[in-house]
């Protein structure tokens, strides 16, 4: 991650967070180590729990604690009841910024920890995926959010590479480590056409699969379409699958019409970031037997002999059966996760409690630095071409 | 509008001599992309391996073909020459070849050359025994053929003089094979050993295409082959090069230009997976199409399912595809009944060789049907119940008749295959007996060597040890014989 390396260097000397104390809650993996990281490097008190009950290595956990000074609440394969007590843990800390991934942090400040908002102490926080975003706005919108986000989502150099590539990549790998599937000659449904699910249908594709695009936005379906998928109904497209991936954001994606259609052994997962988007209450009413065929892989038995095997309890794919994202994709995430918050605290008490943009010169910085790692070089427009660029006056 | 010489020295028949002139510059360009042939050119100047060869060939006259024949010549040979296809013949490549290098429209100069754009079955078989008469001779000594035509005019015409007579043309299963037997009944009347004579004369036949390779094969099996028998189409660099990238590249440059329809969002159904289809699967789906195959061969099926392309029968698809191709080598792929089921406006199209893959016999068979012409080479056939499908071709190779073929460095590739093969024929011809021979390994490879420059593609070399460790020589060949590429 040589983009948060040379962040982490900067930090070091500058020392942006010094004293401040800041709550994560993200997926407790190598690349989050890094980012909290260089945090501490930037003088930063950082407490540290999971965004999803599945996805803590927990080597990692230890070593953050042990060698970094991080506090950790996180335990590969924790119950709900001890997800939420890791999260309240982090919130005791107090935490002057917080940074989210699913919005888990923030919300629940919102809902039972509003004492921490009437302190006034925090300056901020950053988001990093779809969900959270999703939600953060919903609260803005009751005109509830007390502190300003920064939708680190949203900047450029995350989502259209993390999102797309990313994610494109390692939701196949998770599939294909709980399955060892051959993707060739495969149909794979993809539900969602948005960057993640772009990235997915890319990939199965150039494994060989024969690639079905479920959308609910027509503009995206036309893209799908015209990219040369087949775009189908969900139902319709169930029917034909033998692996169906959701990756919307949305809830209760597909159910009990699409499992009542799915084929003999077909595989259901979802690379969304919640596990609400395969209904698995259904699933488990259809089904007449349950069993667990290998790590990750639970086969639903239906009364007509089918069976389904569900991958990761519905969770996200990529990290409950693969390792997340590939780690040179969270690093412009998570370089973008550092550079937002270091733009929350030198404007601190500036921005008003809304969603924010990550600011295009961050965009702008990611990006650069990813290119001088990759050892690409670029051109620079001439003085003569940016007049002309701006000019109305000059045409053909 | 055609031009006739009546000089003996210079007979041909073209569309327009003025044509020259373009026809030429597109021959220079077209040398720069022919590096294969320009090195025969080079490599055989002052042997002139092919002196005294009297070639006739039967190959689609395009100015790639162009380079060809210049080559033949420049290596010794005297050649004349037809198309192989009614459609195929760009008017300013025969121009230019009628007219040579040397010439001009006034004075043509060039080899006599029988082929214009849109030739009748009758001129089309009239060109081909053109080009079989040999001003000074009985008729040429090797033919260098494209589909098996100008063979199987030798061969039939050899059969009915055995037989002495020839079958009833108004019993033919087909409206060209009519034809061929009303020209062959005229020609046994008039020199009842003439085709004998022409076959006994010849000393080969190199064959560019696969179905030309297969009437060659069944010949053999039959123990009726004339003459001995280079199969080109089977080298590695044709098959591979002209049939998979050739057709990747031509198939949609001749449905754009014919229809200039959107491509990405189609479905796209391509009948046949040998090289042909993987090549045309490639492009339409490179143009964001989505690509279903139909197939009889459960191997290229799996590869076609492998490569992640829906496998159906044309009967599941043929109501929702937007563009049906036909690759297959095949009669009948896409019947009259399949096209009355197709969406209003489906494109429909064949690039394999003969037009027999699209049933257009059938077509023009259906109460009520109406074709209009949209522009030449694209009928727009409308059927009772309102709906159209549109032809491309009128079901003849679509790449050749709505394009401009296969681009001039994939025929490099084919050509310098030919024009080693004549050599190999002609030099060596009594080491050939009568049947069907490939090219041997080392020929192949040399083909392929010589297009590396070109595309700066640098080679690593083979270590004494490591040749030694694989067991093949340092220089090559490098392959068994069985390898499949």
């Amino acid at each position: 991650m040589p983009v948060l390396r040379s962040i982490r260097e900067r930090f070091a000397r500058e020392r942006p967070f010094d004293g401040l104390r800041v709550g994560v809650c993200l997926h407790v993996t190598t690349e989050t180590a890094n980012l909290v990281r260089t945090l501490i490097a930037g003088g930063a008190e950082v407490a540290l729990c999971a965004a999803n009950p599945l996805d803590t290595q927990d080597d990692v956990a230890a070593a953050l604690v042990e060698r970094h000074g991080a506090g950790v609440h996180a335990i590969h394969g924790e119950d709900m009841a001890t997800y939420y007590r890791h999260i309240e843990a982090v919130l005791d800390t107090r935490p002057q910024l917080t940074m989210d991934d699913g919005a888990d942090l923030v919300t629940t400040i919102h809902a039972s920890r509003a004492e921490l908002l009437a302190d006034g102490e925090i300056l901020g926080g950053t988001e990093e995926t779809t969900s959270g975003v999703v939600r953060l706005r919903a609260l803005e919108a009751a005109g509830q959010l007390g502190f300003p986000i920064v939708a680190v989502n949203e900047a450029r150099t995350k989502r259209l590479f993390d999102n797309r590539y990313g994610t494109g990549q390692s939701a196949l790998d998770g599939i294909l480590r709980a399955t060892n599937m051959l993707l060739a000659g495969r149909v794979v449904v993809v539900f969602g056409y948005g960057w993640c699910g772009q990235g997915i249908a890319l990939r199965a594709k150039g494994a060989g699969a024969q690639v079905v695009v479920c959308e609910v936005d027509p503009v995206r379906a036309l893209e799908a379409k015209l990219e040369g998928y087949e775009v189908l109904p969900g139902v319709a497209a169930a029917a034909k699958a033998d692996v169906l991936i959701t990756a919307t954001g949305g809830r209760d994606v597909v159910g009990r019409a699409h499992y009542e259609v799915l084929r003999d052994g077909a595989v259901l997962c979802n690379a969304g970031h919640f596990d609400v988007e395969c209904d698995l209450t259904s699933l488990r009413e259809l089904a007449v037997q349950r069993r667990a065929v290998r790590p990750h892989v639970e086969q639903h038995l239906l009364a007509d002999g089918r069976r389904i095997n569900l991958l990761a309890e519905g969770r996200v794919v990529n990290l409950a059966a693969a390792e997340g994202n590939p780690a040179a994709v969270m690093d412009m995430s998570f370089a973008n996760q550092a550079l937002a918050a270091e733009h929350l605290v030198r404007t601190a008490g500036t921005l008003a409690p809304q969603v924010h943009a990550v600011p295009a010169d961050i965009d702008g910085e990611v990006a650069r630095l990813t290119l001088d790692a990759l050892g690409v070089q670029i051109d620079v427009l001439t003085d003569a071409q940016r007049a002309y660029l701006t000019t109305w006056d000059q045409g053909t | 509008m055609t031009a006739v010489s009546s000089s003996t020295a210079n007979d041909f028949k073209v569309a327009d001599l003025s044509l020259a002139d373009f026809g030429r510059k597109e021959i220079q360009l077209a040398e720069h992309e022919m590096p294969g042939l320009m090195s025969i050119r080079e490599e055989f100047a002052a042997q002139q391996p092919l002196k005294g060869a009297r070639i006739m060939g039967s190959l689609h006259m395009t100015i790639q073909t162009a380079v060809l024949i210049e080559t033949l010549t420049a290596l010794g040979a005297e050649v004349r020459w037809v198309s192989c296809n009614i459609f195929s013949t760009q008017d300013h490549a025969a121009a230019a070849v009628a007219v040579g290098p040397n010439g001009t429209p006034e004075d043509p100069q060039g080899i006599p050359v029988f082929a214009w754009k849109g030739e009748t079955l009758e001129e089309y078989w009239w060109c081909t025994e053109q080009a079989l008469n040999w001003p000074g001779a009985d008729g040429p000594n090797m033919i260098l053929d494209d589909g098996g035509d100008a063979t199987m005019l030798v061969h039939k015409g050899t059969e009915f003089e055995a037989a002495g007579a020839v079958p009833d043309p108004a019993q033919a299963e087909s409206e060209e094979f009519k034809v061929f037997l009303t020209l062959l009944q005229r020609s046994l009347a008039e020199d009842p050993q003439r085709w004998t004579k022409i076959g006994q004369g010849i000393k080969g036949v190199t064959e560019e295409t696969t179905t030309g390779v297969h009437r060659l094969y069944e010949m053999t099996e039959a123990g009726t082959l004339l003459f001995p028998a280079i199969n080109v189409n089977d080298s590695v660099t044709k098959s591979k090069f002209d049939n998979l990238y050739g057709c990747r590249h031509s198939l949609v440059d001749g449905i754009n230009r014919a229809t200039d329809v959107m491509i990405g969002g189609k479905v796209a159904v391509i009948c046949g997976f040998g090289d042909v289809g993987k090549g045309c699967a490639e492009s339409l789906r490179g143009q964001g199409a989505r690509v279903v195959v139909t197939e009889i061969d459960p191997i290229c099926a799996l590869q076609a399912a492998m490569q992640g392309y829906q496998v159906a029968t044309l009967e599941d698809v043929v109501a929702t595809g937007d563009i049906f191709i036909t690759t297959t080598g095949n009669k009948d792929i896409i019947t009259a009944a399949h096209m009355a089921q197709m969406k209003h406006q489906a494109i429909v199209g064949n690039i394999g060789h003969f037009d027999n893959e699209i049933d257009i016999a059938g077509l023009t068979k259906v109460p009520g049907i109406v074709r209009e012409t949209v522009k030449p080479q694209v009928d727009e056939w409308r059927f009772p119940d309102g709906h159209t499908i549109i032809m491309l071709s009128e079901g003849r190779l679509l790449n050749l008749g709505n394009a401009t073929g296969h681009p001039s460095f994939v025929m490099s590739n084919s050509f310098t295959n030919q024009t080693i093969a004549q050599i190999e024929l002609f030099t060596k011809n009594g080491e050939y007996e009568r049947r069907v021979y490939v090219l041997p390994k080392h020929l192949d490879e040399k083909v392929a060597r010589l297009h590396l420059d070109a595309l700066g593609v640098r080679l690593t070399k083979l270590s004494p040890e490591q040749a030694a460790y694989i067991g093949v020589p340092v220089e090559g060949p490098y392959k068994p014989d069985h390898y499949r590429y």
